[in-house]
């Protein structure tokens, strides 16, 4: 692609050749590894397979009839898209305040941002297990905190409550993500233009208005970037759920993730599960590819392309 | 959490209208009120983490009588426990098993494939690309429950060599891409002055281009690493016998079995978390990066 004008014919062949053999692994292991489970899943679909039988039924399209009448199926979707609703927008709030509060604090940036940063660098099973202790019914913290500012009547075992259960570990995953949505944004405001700041606040804008009509504007690629991988995540949220809940207590925690896994793994129920997990793919992809579009535009524009 | 920030940044809202000398001082005082904040958030982000290793470095009875009181006693009482009795030392060995060779894999097919996407055009690239990256728009969920029936029978269940070609496959589409910016960023004379010197295309590729993106190499080496150390799900579907366990997967079943043992609970994952952490502050340039310009260039 990259001028191929002016490269003669000889070096064009020698670099079809090296292109090939360096692209061989990639290529290798993603055919094994990504294409063929892929497509193998297309087949779990409309089989009966229960993990054992070497020739399942063909059963059509009734598991994915069955996953639409399913109410435990739109039982985690909704979980799903409580999740996807706070886990995207707190984040992106907190996140962004935060890294203009560092921006514009002129000093101590750098330690900020690697304190800020560090949930998000830990195993999810760590931060799972210390926010259970948070959340402890008898010596947690923040029971322990509510007495303490004479708020002791609202405690009580946040895990273990199925109508706050799923707000808990979702407490924890905004924890755990804003330092990375800081990061990021705190990087493009590098790039920001600050005397468009400065002529903003001369002409009388106030904070609010200078974040929102001058700065975001200018970090809008990135900005969109960020939302695209928070949004996505939350349709595959996983760990986080498994390790603090398993989806309990009485399902109020469950999500299309740990439906799909306990069908699969738990109820020997391996096309369903599949079919669970392909919903998840179905919805998640869209909105990676309108999002990363919009944000390959603005981009472009940014640069004046 | 939510309506701190909004409090402080309303402190310098009205700056725009003093006269020069009130503005400073007013912004004086909103430097120090958002300096107050970022504290406050600094404190609750670093209490969990605190948590964990106050619990890990309290003497056992002291877990039981105040479990969560900070710093109340000292003992490496928990860690011993944890290191022997816990089986965490067996967990770090097969934690190390899992992350060092996947992550070494991935930096040298990802910057072949790099190398190759970013400047060696040959017939079908187009095609493999986009196979890869596929890779980074589906979840792992879409292909996770195939790939145990796959890996069963070809005899990879439960086996290092398995679940190290598994976590190869999920991060070499992010590889790829990420090496792919670095090349495509080198200068095309490089290449062409080592050519009329009669240079061969691999020697251009090995000597002339791959030093060149070393420092991008070793943000992905970095980054790879640390997310195959956190890894839970691989270990958790394709190693189920226990055998093999890494240090997640040993955590999350030490949750699950008899009585929660608090004190050693909080070794372990002090064992987990301290790898992560001096990695992450020696080397927290690379990390970022990682993220950053694969992430934006991409």
């Amino acid at each position: 692609m990259r001028a191929a004008s002016n490269v003669p014919p000889v070096t064009r062949r020698a670099q079809a050749r090296l292109g090939i053999v360096l692209a061989l692994p990639v290529a290798v292991v993603t055919a094994v590894f990504f294409v063929f489970p892929m497509v193998s899943a297309l087949y779990y679909a409309v089989v009966d397979f229960d993990g054992l039988d070497p020739t399942p039924p063909f059963v059509g399209l009734s598991n994915f009839t069955e996953m639409f009448t399913d109410t435990a199926t739109w039982h985690a979707l909704g979980n799903n898209a409580i999740w996807i609703a706070i886990g995207t927008a707190a984040p992106m709030i907190i996140g962004l305040l935060t890294a203009v509060l560092i921006w514009s604090g002129r000093r101590g940036g750098p330690v900020y941002r690697v304190l800020f940063f560090l949930p998000f660098m830990l195993p999810g099973v760590a931060i799972g297990i210390v926010w259970g202790w948070m959340y402890d019914p008898v010596n947690g913290w923040i029971n322990r905190v509510l007495g303490a500012v004479g708020l002791g009547g609202l405690s009580r075992g946040w895990l273990g409550d199925p109508d706050t259960a799923i707000f808990a570990v979702l407490a924890t995953a905004i924890w755990a993500t804003c330092g990375f949505v800081t990061m990021i944004i705190l990087s493009a405001l590098r790039n920001v233009d600050v005397e468009l700041v400065d002529a903003a606040r001369i002409d009388g804008a106030n904070a609010g208005q200078r974040l929102w009509h001058v700065l975001l504007p200018q970090i809008m690629p990135v900005f969109l970037m960020v939302l695209t991988l928070t949004l996505v995540g939350g349709f595959s949220v996983f760990d986080i759920i498994f390790i603090m809940t398993g989806g309990g207590p009485a399902d109020a925690t469950e999500v299309l993730g740990t439906y799909a896994y306990s069908s699969a793994f738990q109820l020997n129920r391996i096309s369903y599960g599949t079919v669970l997990a392909l919903l998840i793919t179905v919805l998640a992809v869209p909105f990676t590819i309108m999002l990363n579009r919009l944000q390959r535009r603005l981009s472009l524009q940014g640069m004046g392309a | 959490m939510v309506d701190v920030p909004v409090a402080a940044s309303r402190g310098s809202e009205s700056a725009g209208q003093e006269t020069v000398r009130g503005r400073d001082v007013r912004r004086s005082g909103g430097l120090l009120a958002r300096h107050l904040v970022l504290i406050a958030m600094a404190a609750l982000t670093l209490f969990p983490v605190l948590l964990i290793v106050s619990t890990a470095l309290k003497t056992p009875q002291d877990v039981r009588s105040n479990p969560f009181g900070l710093f109340t006693s000292f003992s490496l009482e928990n860690l011993q426990s944890a290191w022997t009795v816990g089986r965490f030392s067996s967990y770090l060995l097969d934690s190390l098993l899992l992350s060092v060779p996947s992550t070494a894999v991935v930096i040298v097919i990802s910057t072949m494939a790099g190398y190759t996407f970013a400047r060696l055009p040959f017939p079908g690239r187009t095609v493999v690309f986009y196979l890869v990256v596929l890779g980074l728009l589906v979840p792992f969920f879409t292909y996770m429950i195939p790939l145990y029936f796959q890996l069963r029978s070809m005899g990879l269940l439960d086996s290092l060599v398995g679940a190290n070609l598994v976590l190869i496959s999920t991060n070499l589409s992010f590889g790829t891409f990420f090496m792919r910016a670095f090349f495509s960023d080198l200068p095309d004379e490089l290449e062409q002055a080592a050519r009329i010197d009669g240079a061969s295309e691999s020697r251009i590729f090995a000597q002339v281009m791959m030093p060149l993106v070393s420092s991008g190499a070793a943000a992905l080496t970095v980054f790879t690493f640390l997310s195959n150390w956190n890894n839970f799900l691989v270990p958790l579907l394709y190693l189920p016998s226990g055998k093999y366990r890494p240090l997640t997967a040993g955590l999350y079943n030490f949750t699950g079995g008899r009585s929660m043992d608090i004190g050693p609970l909080a070794a372990g994952t002090l064992i987990t978390i301290v790898p992560v952490i001096v990695i992450f502050v020696i080397l927290q340039r690379q990390v970022t990066q990682g993220f950053i310009s694969g992430a934006v260039k991409g």
